[in-house]
């Protein structure tokens, strides 16, 4: 059993859903940032998957470059939620 | 995808997913960020399964970079006053968008491809990032930029204030 393009997007559903779910369920702000790497992870394996299996003409570096992006950028943004969070409450 | 590469795929969804649902259901901010770095591993293994190993470390950085924020002592509570059932509606909206996107994965009509690229890639994607693609690292670099300024700016207001 070998693992295809649906396979890897299948996984990236799952991971950009969970992100998801962890945004909406948490009461705690700071803790729902948690779902943010997770759903621009989602993304970037859905990227990487789409640069590993079906990129036939164009560069196949291209989606692991937009996936090592989305990771920076979901780094920033919780850094900027955790810098704005950092005025509530000490629990 | 040869077999190793394929165990290596499966076993990483596994630790990525599981990991993501201890984020969503551990209390406490210490074991939370365990499971958010034990998603990042499992990320950046998938990354690496897919032939995308500096991406993994990329990836594995940044996961790293947002256990630690999120399990920091100075991690403070900021409580939603948004109703329970909103609440309630955002987690069933996650599994319709679950089931949504499993459907066009399912039934997709995908293009199949050789892959030509080695195991990391590092030179091709520090071209694509550097050369090709400059403007989009810039603006990735930017938004750090804004993040931090921000989250520094927010930091000192809050230290001012005591």
């Amino acid at each position: 059993m070998s693992a295809g393009l649906v396979s890897v997007l299948f996984v990236a559903v799952a991971l950009v859903a969970v992100g998801a779910f962890i945004a909406s369920w948490k009461k705690d702000l700071t803790a729902a940032l948690a779902g943010l790497p997770l759903m621009f992870g989602g993304a970037g394996v859905a990227f990487a998957g789409a640069a590993r299996f079906a990129t036939p003409g164009g560069p196949p570096a291209f989606g692991q470059e937009v996936a090592a992006l989305v990771a920076v950028a979901a780094l920033a943004l919780v850094a900027l939620g955790v810098g704005i969070a950092g005025r509530g409450t000490s629990r | 995808m040869d077999s190793l590469h394929t165990i290596g795929f499966y076993v990483s969804a596994a630790v990525s997913l599981g990991g993501g649902l201890l984020v969503a259901f551990l209390p406490g901010r210490g074991p939370r960020g365990i499971a958010l770095a034990a998603a990042g591993a499992g990320i950046a293994g998938l990354y690496v399964s897919l032939s995308a190993g500096f991406s993994g470390l990329v990836a594995l950085v940044c996961f790293a970079g947002c256990a630690l924020l999120l399990a920091a002592p100075t991690y403070r509570v900021m409580d939603i006053t948004v109703a329970g059932a909103w609440r309630q509606l955002g987690a069933l909206a996650a599994g319709g968008l679950l089931s949504v996107l499993c459907f066009a994965a399912w039934r997709g009509d995908f293009v199949h491809a050789t892959f030509y690229g080695g195991a990391i890639n590092s030179a091709s994607v520090g071209r694509l990032l550097f050369a090709h693609d400059a403007l989009a690292t810039e603006a990735v670099g930017a938004l750090v930029l804004v993040a931090l300024v921000g989250a520094t700016a927010a930091w000192r207001q809050r230290d001012r204030g005591r």
